[in-house]
This record gives structure tokens, sequence and C-alpha cells, in this order.
């Protein structure tokens, strides 16, 4: 029996396992695959969801399903932690010191906030980047102000959902303007690049918004440290930047599990190749979503599409189809602008992210892409995201040939 | 001083920016970042990334559509 190991029950986890279970259900049914998820997280959230929550106050309730119900038939849930990953050996060390071998493995732990790296930070952020219940108690605050001001925007690198911090400043300011509070409340965007949004094309479109809007706009600013006694955001540069309430989105971190390890870099992200999303070396080990080091926009769709190649290859194996499926390196981030509009952060390894000005035709998009998420962490509108992504949903070095009956 | 070499070549906007701040984040005043990238947009960024964080650009180099880029640190405080 080939023994396919999946760690890490997100969005990349969750499809991959999915995905599968559907392509080898012939082999599962026979038992001639085992297909494992371990994870110890018995809800799954919709991390994209969190934004509405903090900013709009939608319900958590909405954003979170039962792990459970959320994988198909014959995929086994372990609820245990990883402790270890050891891939010369082909085995895992669970939290509670079970060894589990395997022939296929698929890592994606994802990564999460990371407080440690900024003092002060942990003492007086509002965050929406870490919960659904830590995203509504910053509704709750929003709600309850009346004058002041905020910080908003980016505490360090990398971190989860690239236009989040653009979308927080946005939403603050349609909350505060619709709240007839906006000239008693000043918001300010600090970030470490150059430019509101990092990649140029989207920069032309955001940045008139946030003078529009006044916005204020800190640009090349690296936050060092936060005073929380006098209320000052502090730069590595010795600026200062005064708040009342901060909303910044701390740098990310792996699991700590993962540091000190040859499969991974200094901070811990998994070395992954950007395109096989092999672990460093291994032939039979994968990495996707957060967890690797491949330099794009930590986000689901990320996680969904390298899933989905990743998937593609472990069949082509098992089967002997002639196919090596590769990772075009799409990105496809939704950034709410606020009054009913989005855009979308699109680009791939080779093609430049587009200029795409915001429209409400794009926020209803998003709100079907939103609605759809459920079913594609099942598999299940695969169709629907090949059509829309053509070229990009997967590049494909040979054509596939279908295995004998 | 230290001297910490940097390659972001085959990262597109922001990519080498980004690995540009987070090492800055970990690095002194009078280390060298010394920065590989295939980006044209590097030569730029790096420009107004240094004027804006009171860094110094040292050194832009192009050979072949690769960029060499020599930050010295001089800005934190």
């Amino acid at each position: 029996m080939k023994r396919i190991l999946i760690v890490g029950g997100g969005a990349g986890g969750l499809i991959t396992a999915n995905k599968l279970a559907q392509d080898l259900s012939v082999e599962l049914k026979k038992e001639e695959i085992s297909i494992s998820v371990i994870d110890p997280a018995v809800y799954h959230e919709f991390q994209p969801g969190y934004i509405g929550i903090a900013f709009k106050g939608e319900k958590p309730e909405a954003m979170r399903r039962h792990v459970s119900s959320l994988i198909l038939r014959g995929i086994n849930l372990i609820p245990e932690k990883c402790a270890r990953i050891i891939p010369e050996e082909n085995k895992i060390v669970t939290g509670s010191g079970r060894n589990m071998s395997y022939d296929y493995l698929v890592v994606g732990t994802g990564c999460e906030p990371d407080y440690s790296q900024i003092d002060g930070l942990s003492r007086d952020n509002l965050d929406y980047h870490t919960s659904a219940e830590k995203s509504a108690n910053l509704y709750r605050a929003v709600s309850s102000m009346k004058t002041g001001k905020i910080v908003v925007g980016i505490a360090g690198l990398p971190y989860k959902c690239p236009p989040s911090p653009n979308e927080a400043a946005l939403l603050l300011d349609e909350f505060f303007t619709r709240s007839g509070l906006r000239e008693r409340v000043s918001i300010n965007f600090v970030t470490p690049y150059i430019r509101i949004y990092p990649a140029e094309p989207i920069n032309e479109v955001i940045e008139p918004l946030f003078r529009e809007r006044n916005i204020e706009m800190s640009t090349g600013f690296t936050v060092d440290r936060i005073d929380t006694a006098g209320k000052k955001v502090i730069s590595l540069e010795g600026d200062e930047i005064p708040y009342d309430t901060l909303m910044l989105v701390p740098p990310h971190k792996p699991g700590d599990f993962l540091k000190g390890q040859d499969f991974t870099d200094e901070d811990g992200w998994i070395k992954t190749g950007k395109t096989d999303l092999h672990i460093s070396t291994y032939e039979n080990a994968f990495a996707i979503g957060d967890v690797t080091n491949i330099p794009i926009s930590k986000a689901g769709v990320e996680a969904h599409l390298e899933g989905i190649v990743v998937g593609e290859n472990i069949v082509s194996d098992i089967t002997g189809n002639n196919v090596k499926a590769l990772f075009t390196g799409r990105t496809q981030c939704s950034m709410e602008t606020g009054y009913g509009k989005a855009t979308f952060v699109i680009g791939t390894y080779t093609k430049p992210v587009l200029k795409l000005s915001p429209s409400k035709d794009k926020y209803i998009m998003k709100k079907m892409m939103e609605a759809m998420y459920w079913d594609a962490l099942m598999g299940r509108t695969e169709a629907i995201f090949k059509a829309y992504f053509g070229d990009d949903y997967i590049q494909y070095q040979s054509r596939p040939v279908r295995a004998p009956a | 001083m230290v001297t910490v070499n940097i390659d972001s070549r085959g990262t597109a906007c922001p990519g080498p920016l980004t690995d540009i701040i987070r090492a800055y984040k970990k690095a002194s005043n009078g280390d060298i970042l010394v920065v590989m990238a295939t980006d044209p947009g590097i030569k730029a960024d790096s420009k107004s990334w240094c004027d804006r964080t009171k860094n110094q650009l040292v050194d832009v180099k192009e050979k072949n559509g690769e960029y060499t880029v020599t930050i010295k640190i001089t800005g934190k405080s």
C-alpha cells in the first residue's frame, strides 16, 4: 500500500487530500493507497473572511467549519501535531511521539503571526490575522471608537494576504465616513515598502484612493518597536508615529518545529522548488502554501493551485501517467477598496502583476469566489477554476497519457 | 561589519525589495548588503528605498540582465 501523508489541514492540505481521494478513488477503495491528514485543529477557518469580520462586522460563525466535514470519505484525519519531519527516513514524528512512515509527504502547515519580533506589539495591537475571534474583537474596538489616531499597515515581513493592510485602511475610511466620524479619526498607513502597494501596477490604482480619502501614507517605515507607554510606533531609523489605536499586521513565521532543519532556511521556511514544489532534493516530499520559501504571496489561491499540482504529480507517479505538472506562480489576491468595489492582484512567475482598477464587478466576483470556498476545498470547483485560470492553472511538461483501465 | 549576500534572481517585484527589507531588519550599521536580482525594477526601487531609509546605495551594476546592488547600512538609529 502506498501511504500519502499530508501534514496540515489548511486550504492547501485539504484540497490536496480531496483531489487525491477523487483521482485515486479506485485505488483508495481497493486499499492500494491510504491518504492521511494530520492536524490538531478541530475547525477550519476561512481566513480571507477575517477582514470582513474585523472591519464590517460580519459574523465569525459563518467563517468556520468542522475539519471532518471538509474531507471526502476514505481520508484518515489524525488530530495530532507534527513534531518533526525526517525526510531522509521517510517519516514524521507526531506530538505524542508516534512515528508515521510515508511513501509521499505533503507539508502545508502554513504560518502564523510572530509577535516576538516586534517589542511591544502584542500589548497594544488589534489583530485580524490570527483568528475569527480576534478579528471580532477588533470590530468591537472600532465600533466603540469616536475619535483618535489609528495606525494601520505592515509591522514586518513576510505576512499573509498582501492586500489585507491596504484593505484595512480603506475599509476603516469607509466605516468612519459612514459613521460620520471620519473627521475626528485619522488613519496613518505604514509600510516598509516604498509604495503603498509594493507592486507598481496595483500601487498606481490604490495610491490615488489613499490620497482622495485622506489616508496618511508612511512609506519606507520599517517598524522596530512599539513604545506602549508613549503610544508611538518607532522605526529602525528612529522615526516615530503616534497612535491611539494600533492595527498592524505582524511579521509571520512558520511552525517552530521546522527551525534548524536541513530542508529549511534560517527562519524555518521550507526550501521548496518554485515549480515542482519538491522539498529540497526529496523526490517524494512536497511543500505547499504559506510554509514554503517561494517568493510569492502567502495566500489561499496559491496554496490551492500548489495542492492541485502536487496532487497531479502524486497521481501521475502512482498510476504511471506520463505527466509532470508544474506550478505557474499564479496569484489571485482580492483587494476590497470600500464602497462595494474591489480589485485583484493577478500575476505569475513570468507575467507581471496586472493593472486592474477597482470596480463593482470585481467586488461581485470576489464575493462569488468566497461563496465557492468550501466547495473549492472539497475539489468540487476545479472545472470552473481550470476554465478561469486557463494556462495559469497548471503547466505540463509532457502531455497527460491516460493509464490503461 | 558583515557582508550579506542576497540572491533574489528570478523573483519579480517586490521580491528583491522584500529580501532587502528582511535582511535590513537583521543587519547593523556598517554592514553591506549585496543583492543579485533579475527584476529591472530593483535599480529604481533600491535607490528610492535607500533615500527613504537613510541607507547608502554604494553601487548598481548590470551585466547580461542581472543586477548587482550594493547597499551600506547606515540608517539605523
